[in-house]
């Protein structure tokens, strides 16, 4: 029998941490937001939500966004996560593809 | 979304069944584990607007459901195997038998690029590290997306694993360095659906040390190209094994490509007409340096029959002007950006010049410069090719002043931002064939200057 030690190839990491928004059980009467990362689809997504949101929520409210920097996938500076993060009250994203 | 989730704001978003994977892995590494998801079947992109409301239709209860139920936050990394021990112990009936029982092993837990790996011992390790002057412990840079710490005892086992010498660590060291500058948006290149690998090519003093192939050959394969292959799959490795950049986990690569696998060479200084790319960028002739360019693939730049400057333009123009390349006309649309950093990049190509071409453009008294600004003047589309597959939408936010395109779709456009995104390197043997590389956002350089004892 013969033995090899050998040294784990996997690094350290520094672990991350992010807490999740509080969630509110109901969505009426509140400002939704929906952000498109502008590929392709995206905004037909985004307004055809926004029409079956409406239908549920009538006394919600609905402001597009978009980023200010990028190319095909456009995002929010800090600047624009701050602005808009005090006009909604929750947010829909195409932003994962 | 998470920079939302960040701010107090619920966040759901769309996914594609395809990119579920991708999404909670990269929200898992980001520490946000649990990330609410609307999935649909197919992306978005490609779909007829119907389609793409036929998918809205049928997730609207997760979308309610990811703004207002509590999100139950998950272990990141879930689907990466990390083991604690920082030694592993193998057992085989012979040691030729326990190395391919670790092949095996670092298969299985995806720690490999498919090819066989040296087995990273102690007294393997301890002769690596005299490769460099640095102390193990030091932490070169941390890696996105998994931000691991890449210490030079990681970046050494890696390049052990890679089949690196002591002479080659300090260029992989300088190598890792340039992928963790902000500016190289390691996260979108690593992450992305596209084929994005790095291509290195190193100047100065250590290419010669470190027996790196500037002439035939240079990007392998063959015995020639020992160091340029092993250079290139270390960083590869690094990538992997202290950034977590995974195929089919985190790397979301669409086809893949071969040249992820390793692209390394060394500036063909001795044959070339002109400064050294470090040089031209300010470094000492005598100082070594590394850079570092995303690119997204090759076209060679052949050409037997012309000799004059304009006439080598007109054909290397040609590469660039490709509508199916993302990069092609890219800044019509903006720059990549990481928001995080507040870095853009202007889309650069890399152009090899074979030191046959390379002569032919001195003896006419034509320097890089020039070729930069030729190539800009020459390589143009018509603003509709060059809008072909790219989304008017994005094209209006980026340069609402341009707008009056849209009405004088001949016109013509350089493919490139500005003549200084062309970068030009010489590279290779006695031949008139280059390579042109389509580039994913800006090059990196770093200097070497860690170099130890033994070579």
């Amino acid at each position: 029998m013969s033995i090899i030690n050998i040294r784990n190839p996997i690094a350290e990491l520094v672990e991350q941490k992010i807490e999740p928004a509080r969630r509110s059980s109901d969505l009426n009467g509140k400002r939704i937001g929906l952000y498109w990362n502008m590929k392709g689809g995206g905004d037909v997504a985004l307004a055809h939500l926004e029409e079956l949101l409406r239908r549920r929520y009538p006394s919600s409210r609905f402001t597009h966004y978009q980023g200010t920097v990028g190319f095909i996938m456009r995002h929010c500076t800090p600047a624009d996560a701050n602005r808009i993060a005090k006009e909604v009250d929750a947010i829909v994203g195409t932003t994962s593809d | 979304m998470m920079e939302f989730e960040k701010r107090g704001v619920p966040t759901v978003s769309f996914t594609a069944e395809t990119f579920v994977r991708d999404a909670r892995r990269s929200a898992e590494s980001f520490g946000f584990g649990g990330l609410p998801l609307a999935v649909v079947p197919l992306p978005f992109t490609n779909q007829p607007p119907d389609a793409v409301c036929v998918e809205v239709d049928e997730c609207i209860d997760d979308v309610i459901a990811g703004l207002t139920k509590d999100v139950l936050p998950t272990k990141a990394h879930q689907e990466i195997v990390t083991v604690s021990d920082e030694w592993l112990t193998i057992k085989g009936d012979s040691e030729l038998e326990a190395l391919e029982e670790m092949n095996r092993l670092f298969l299985e837990y995806g720690w490999g690029d498919g090819f066989p790996l040296r087995a990273p011992d102690e007294r393997s390790i301890a002769r690596i590290l005299k490769g460099t002057t640095r102390s193990p412990d030091d932490i070169v840079a941390v890696l996105e997306p998994g931000f691991g710490k890449a210490t030079v005892e990681k970046i050494a086992v890696n390049a052990l694993m890679a089949g690196c010498r002591p002479e080659h660590l300090p260029v992989v060291i300088a190598a890792v360095e340039c992928l963790a500058e902000p500016k190289m948006y390691l996260r979108n290149k690593a992450m992305s659906t596209g084929p994005h690998a790095p291509l290195i090519w190193v100047n100065g003093p250590i290419a010669k040390r470190a027996g790196i192939n500037s002439g035939v050959c240079a990007l392998g394969p063959g015995a020639m190209s020992y160091a340029n292959s092993v250079i290139g799959r270390a960083v590869r490795l690094c990538m992997m094994n202290i950034g977590l950049t995974y195929a089919g986990i985190s790397d979301m690569d669409t086809i893949g490509s071969p040249t992820k696998y390793s692209m390394c060479v060394a500036e063909n200084q001795q044959a070339s007409p002109w400064a050294p790319y470090h040089v031209d960028h300010g470094y000492d002739a005598g100082v070594s340096t590394v850079s570092v360019h995303f690119v997204y693939g090759i076209c060679e730049l052949h050409d037997f029959t012309n000799y004059q400057p304009s006439r080598l333009v007109d054909v290397f123009a040609t590469a660039a002007n490709n509508a199916a390349q993302l990069s092609t006309g890219l800044w019509l649309i903006g720059r990549r950006a990481d928001p995080r950093y507040g870095t853009e990049e202007k889309e650069h190509h890399t152009m090899f010049i074979c030191p046959e071409h390379a002569n032919n453009f001195h003896k006419a008294g034509w320097g890089k410069e020039e070729i930069r600004k030729a190539m800009y003047a020459k390589a143009r589309m018509s603003f509709e090719m060059i809008m072909l597959a790219k989304e008017r939408k994005a094209m209006e936010a980026a340069h609402p002043e341009l707008q009056w395109l849209w009405d004088s779709p001949e016109t013509m456009l350089p493919v490139v931002e500005d003549p200084d995104c062309y970068e030009i390197v010489v590279v290779g043997g006695a031949a008139g064939r280059g390579a042109f590389f389509w580039g994913a956002g800006e090059p990196g350089t770093k200097e070497v200057t860690d170099i130890g004892g033994e070579s």
